[in-house]
């Protein structure tokens, strides 16, 4: 048996591949940065942004960009599926 | 006429109209146990949002969230912070998931694993650790719900009463209708509790200190710690990162394996329906946002409160508010409490009957028979959580933390089903047994808890090294029954 996993489904093109290695490398960055040792970097009061502290502020962008990445993932599939299908 | 009979009244308008949705909604579904436990696999986008923004966002989330924020500061971020990647894996094992459930009938996430490792004792172990997690977070919502009553009613209604009272109503729509009546209940109390969290997070802020800017630099003048990652520990000492990350990695991990959340992916109308889903579920998220300013609106102006929990309650009873809104944010309490407790009360019963009962002893269980045996087990689950919530006196926290870091250890896992085509089952169930001892010895040795980080974490670490040890010690499992599940390994279309 070849045990070796992986991580994408065969028949996906090579910019299909891209895209997804690159999202799921985007969420891998987001997961650690969320903690010990990338958060402490961002952990302090100032700069306030919108009257909020950089901590929060910090973590809430990153739920937004996280939102977005996801969002444009989905878009782009949605597209390439009618793209498909036509 | 007095305050809190207007409070009350309300409070029971919202019951009402929460029964009411509940029961309107059993009839869309058939009468099968794929109707009752699955709904027909037919939900759309908009139930399916709101199912998973109101049975993850529970009583802890209105009321802890804002007592950590009052108490202990940015460590309250935290909470913020795992739910940002906890559903980001639904995305991608997600539509898999749900396409095997329609082909092979799972309702519950333990058929899938039982399934993947050709082990009903398997499916027996996870269901029994899965009531092990849901009892005790189910005794909380209880208790929660009795606490709002008794607030609302000064001391009036007792916390027995007021629990048995919005339980009641949970028990006779979970009864009735299933995960439809879930469904719709949580779209109603989602809407309410999001609308509620929004208007009250930013009216409090700007009632007590003139906006949003100058709550948090009155508080970065007064206590600048509270502000600065990873806040205070619950000792009011600075916490440490290593608690803190370990909180985030633990939450990440278990956030998207929880049975009663996880078995909502075979409700979804299709893949694009679940993948909409977790994509615009950070909407539902940011709503956390305001619920931690209504915390720190509290930290200056209400010093002292004791239990931090009681913080929003104290803040929203102490400043005058018309008692009509009082009793709107009491249902808000009420709607987060529900939400999550029926999800719960609803997937303990499936759970039960579907992994336990029928795997292990009745194979041959008819498909009415099992319907009938999963209703009877809304009743006397909830009967049970409630008599222990009411009359044991047992530390709900430490349990609830201990399930979380049993729950945890089902994420290793969900990665060898879906990417390791060389786990076998003797390795799965050594893991996840090593995963559950080291993380109850991790949690009751303080001596072992290096640096704050958490018991599942550790778990996490041994579960994955027994499974890979043991898997590659055992011979490998049947390559063409593996190949159904592993990513990169289905038989390609039309071949034999």
């Amino acid at each position: 048996m070849d045990a070796r996993p992986r991580l994408m489904p065969p028949g996906l093109t090579r910019r299909q591949r891209r895209v997804y290695g690159a999202v799921t490398l985007f969420f891998i960055i987001v997961f650690f940065a969320l903690m010990w040792p990338v958060y402490p970097l961002f952990s302090g009061i100032r700069p306030v942004v919108l009257g909020m502290p950089f901590s929060l502020v910090y973590l809430v962008v990153i739920l937004a960009v996280s939102f977005l990445v996801l969002l444009g993932l989905f878009a782009w599939e949605g597209r390439a599926d009618r793209r498909d299908r036509s | 006429m007095p305050d809190w009979i207007i409070i009350l009244a309300v409070t029971v308008g919202y019951l009402l109209a929460s029964l009411l949705v509940g029961l309107a909604s059993g009839g869309e579904a058939s009468k099968t146990t794929e109707g009752y436990v699955a709904g027909d696999r037919s939900l759309g986008f908009v139930i399916l949002y709101f199912i998973m923004g109101a049975s993850i966002f529970s009583a802890f989330a209105f009321l802890g969230g804002p007592g950590w924020a009052y108490s202990r500061g940015a460590a309250a971020f935290y909470i913020l912070a795992y739910g940002t990647v906890g559903l980001v894996p639904w995305y991608f094992f997600g539509p898999r998931i749900a396409r095997l459930g329609r082909r092979r009938g799972y309702v519950t996430q333990a058929e899938l694993f039982a399934d993947r490792f050709q082990s009903a004792g398997l499916s027996g172990l996870l269901a029994v650790v899965s009531l092990v997690g849901f009892i005790p977070y189910l005794m909380l919502q209880m208790t929660g719900a009795g606490y709002v009553f008794s607030v609302v009613t000064g001391g009036r209604m007792p916390v027995w009463a007021g629990a048995l009272l919005a339980y009641g109503v949970v028990l006779i729509y979970v009864f009735r209708s299933g995960v439809m009546g879930v469904g719709w209940t949580n779209t109603f109390q989602g809407i309410f509790m999001m609308a509620l969290a929004w208007g009250l997070g930013l009216y409090l802020p700007h009632r007590l200190y003139g906006g949003v800017g100058p709550m948090f630099a009155a508080i970065a003048k007064a206590a600048p710690k509270m502000l600065e990652a990873p806040g205070l520990g619950a000792d009011g000492h600075p916490w440490t990162w290593g608690a803190y990350s370990s909180a985030v990695a633990i939450s990440v991990l278990g956030f998207g394996v929880w049975p009663h959340t996880f078995m909502k992916i075979y409700t979804a109308r299709s893949e694009r329906t679940l993948k909409r889903t977790i994509v615009w579920y950070p909407t539902f998220q940011m709503f956390l946002v305001p619920i931690l300013f209504i915390g720190f609106s509290g930290v200056l102006a209400f010093p002292g409160v004791n239990p931090a929990d009681k913080i929003l309650p104290t803040v929203v009873t102490s400043i005058g508010l018309p008692p009509v809104v009082v009793g709107l944010f009491c249902a808000g309490a009420l709607a987060a409490s529900m939400s999550t407790g029926d999800a719960l009360l609803h997937a303990a019963a499936s759970v039960t009957i579907k992994d336990l009962w029928r795997p292990l002893f009745r194979p041959d269980l008819a498909g009415g028979t099992e319907r009938r045996l999963i209703q009877t087990l809304v009743i006397v689950i909830g009967a049970l959580a409630y008599a222990l919530a009411i009359f044991a006196h047992m530390s709900l926290v430490a349990l609830l933390l201990l399930s979380y870091g049993f729950i945890a250890q089902f994420f290793p896992l969900l990665c060898a089903t879906f990417l390791w085509p060389r786990a076998t089952r003797a390795g799965a169930v050594a893991g996840l047994l090593a995963g559950f001892v080291v993380t109850v010895i991790w949690n009751f040795v303080p001596a072992l808890q290096w640096q704050g980080i958490r018991a599942g974490i550790w778990g996490v670490a041994a579960n994955v090294f027994v499974m890979v040890a043991v898997s590659l010690a055992t011979p490998p499992m049947d390559e063409a029954h593996v190949a159904a599940f592993v990513v990169g390994r289905e038989p390609a279309p039309g071949s034999p």
